[in-house]
């Protein structure tokens, strides 16, 4: 008997009834968000080749992949997102597949991060990928389906950032800027290290008009004036492609009445080699970290050898529960399982009364009369056949009891006691 | 949770020097002042909260939510590489980060192709050595007086935080490299600068002008 035996590995968790209640109730409204919007639900193995995630290396560091080996020593490794897998499919089984493709999945995800705050190494994840559609309808789709979700999971205080990574490629362009300077800029930008700012112009020969886009890019206020404000600045047509690509998304979103969640942030810069254009990131109160980010990435399909352009998104269901539980939004769960309880000599009729119970979707536990369990809550009785509808009328009118029984008191006749909480 | 905006301070000198130019760029730091080891001080007026906490500790606090903002030293930061934003040079508790050792490896600090390093920052070092310089290294990881450690033959050099240099200079150790200037930043949760621009974007920009009038 080893030291582990009680124990779970660092990151995963048990699931509880209450917590589980309440996870299956956020995945199935997921669900039902997903297939609304026409997303056909795909599951993907829990294990993979290595050589699928080795690919994306920026987005997925192999460092934080669950790894081990099959029998013929090849690297295997545990799912690390939905979109990956996403890809492969769509480059291979389904390559002859029309575009567009829209898929959604829900399933657990594993990476070796550090857990904590609502982040765990085992996750549950659910997303959809979008792909064959380039325009900027196709990523305000993504934006519009991200924000919906969220809302139907209970999440309303809610606020997104849009950014465009292609904006960023551009400068580092035109400023003909090599890897290792653009990765120092990069980092400055998104750690928002205005501090860095001056060396760094001064370090790469930047003008003064370079310096008020980076300071823009930089900028917190997250209003859409930076757009034309840039718009204004930039000579460089990449970079101003990006940003009238961000303007027509958000006119898309315009419409779908969904900018007051909106800002701007082109100083969004993560995984900037895996994006190539819309990125975007949820967020809420009481959680450190985004409730679900997404963006376009392109190259994720043709990394398997198909040409097809791609975006989606994903929503960690852990963090929508962490985010939940820290904003006081968790309903209580109903309490609702009827216990019936029997004499010997009654107890096929029990079985019989539970049964038809249970088609008309009462949840039944059948127990045989005993000492431990005949202690009756003290409420009244009431006396009544078997049907459903008598079992349905006894406590038709409570919001919440702590517990109904229900005992056998003759083939046709059951005695129902009901305790209010 | 939505109103209230909490700060992470440094136990110890950058805490006060913090509460110090909070309350220069006008706000109320009463609450952080009391005498007491309780380690959450609240304003429920100006509606701040404190949290005195481990310097090492206030970069895992802002990253994961449970403080808004931190004031934290450049070289806890570049230890614990957090996804933070890091907004602003607060300029105090300057020094540098830097390679040390007896002073006749000046010069030759290259030659040693297995350097053992003692050092309280094994991130640091590691990220120096491994990634900036491509050299594989032995880090010996340990908790203070790291001076000692190429004095009796532990390490051939330590990574440490460099002030006025006169320890190293009593211990017969000199500089043999910069490895990055120091100094107190205030860093802002990824999620907190969002969600609570309204109250976030003012103070960055009190605590700038402030800084700016010296």
């Amino acid at each position: 008997m080893g030291q582990w035996q009680f124990h779970t590995p660092e990151g995963v968790m048990d699931y509880l009834p209450e917590e589980c209640s309440l996870k299956r109730r956020l995945e199935n409204k997921l669900r039902s968000v997903f297939n609304g919007r026409g997303y056909d639900e795909i599951e993907t193995p829990g294990i993979e080749f290595y050589d699928v995630y080795a690919g994306s290396e920026e987005f997925t560091p192999q460092e934080t992949l669950f790894k081990f080996f099959d029998h013929k020593g090849r690297i295997l490794c545990l799912r690390y997102d939905g979109t990956v897998p996403a890809a492969r499919i769509a480059a291979t089984i389904c390559r002859d597949v029309k575009p567009p493709l829209r898929f959604s999945y829900l399933g657990n995800m594993y990476r070796f991060n550090e857990a904590g705050g609502g982040r765990q190494r085992e996750f549950t994840q659910g997303g959809l990928e979008l792909m064959g559609l380039d325009t900027p309808e196709a990523d305000a789709e993504m934006i519009a389906a991200a924000i919906e979700s969220a809302r139907e999971l209970g999440i309303e205080d809610l606020q997104v950032s849009v950014g465009q990574v292609s904006f960023f490629k551009g400068l580092i362009e035109k400023w003909s800027l090599d890897d290792a300077a653009a990765c120092q800029l990069q980092q400055m930008i998104d750690t928002r290290e205005t501090v860095a700012l001056d060396e760094l112009v001064r370090q790469f020969g930047l003008s003064d008009t370079d310096q008020k886009i980076l300071e823009l890019m930089m900028n917190n206020d997250g209003s859409t004036t930076v757009i034309d404000s840039l718009l204004a600045i930039v000579d460089y047509e990449p970079c101003s492609d990006a940003l009238n690509n961000l303007k027509s998304v958000l006119s898309v979103l315009e419409d779908y009445e969904l900018m007051s969640y909106i800002s701007i942030d082109l100083g969004m810069l993560q995984s900037i080699n895996y994006y190539t254009g819309i990125i975007f990131k949820g967020f809420t109160y009481g959680l450190g970290f985004p409730l679900f980010s997404g963006g376009r990435y392109n190259g994720a399909v043709a990394a398997f050898g198909r040409d097809l352009s791609a975006t989606g998104f994903s929503i960690g269901i852990n963090f929508v529960m962490t985010a939940l539980r820290r904003q006081g939004l968790i309903e209580q769960r109903k309490q609702d399982i009827v216990r019936l309880l029997y004499p010997d000599n009654l107890r096929k009729a029990a079985y019989t009364a539970a049964d038809r119970w249970r088609r008309d979707g009462f949840r039944i536990v059948c127990e045989k009369i005993s000492s431990e369990n005949n202690i009756f809550p003290k409420n009244e009785g009431i006396v009544s056949d078997t049907s459903a509808e008598s079992l349905e009328s006894a406590f038709a009118g409570i919001e919440n009891f702590e517990s109904v029984i229900v005992i056998m008191e003759k083939q046709d006749k059951i005695r129902i006691y009901c305790k209010e909480c | 949770m939505k109103n209230t905006l909490t700060i992470a301070l440094s136990k110890g000198r950058l805490a006060e020097q913090a509460i110090e130019l909070l309350e220069r760029a006008g706000y109320n730091c009463d609450a952080a002042k009391i005498k007491t080891r309780k380690l959450i001080l609240e304003d429920e007026i100006s509606g701040m909260r404190f949290i005195m906490a481990k310097p090492a500790d206030v970069p895992t606090y802002v990253e994961y939510g449970a403080a808004d903002i931190g004031v934290v030293g450049k070289d806890t930061l570049l230890e614990e590489g957090r996804q933070l934003y890091e907004v602003i040079d607060l300029g105090f508790g300057a020094c540098s980060m830097c390679v040390c050792g007896p002073a006749d490896l000046a010069g030759r600090l290259d030659q040693i192709a297995n350097k053992r390093i003692g050092t309280k920052y094994p991130q640091i070092a590691r990220d120096y050595f491994e990634i900036k310089k491509r050299e594989s290294v032995e880090i010996i990881k340990l908790n203070g007086s790291v001076e000692l450690a190429p004095l009796i033959g532990l390490a051939d050099v330590i990574v440490d935080i460099v002030e006025s240099g006169r320890t190293l200079e009593e211990n017969g150790l000199t500089v043999l490299e910069t490895i990055a200037p120091i100094s107190a930043r205030m860093v802002v949760n990824r999620v907190s600068m969002k969600m609570k621009a309204d109250s976030i974007n003012p103070l960055i920009q009190a605590v700038k002008n402030q800084l700016a009038e010296g």
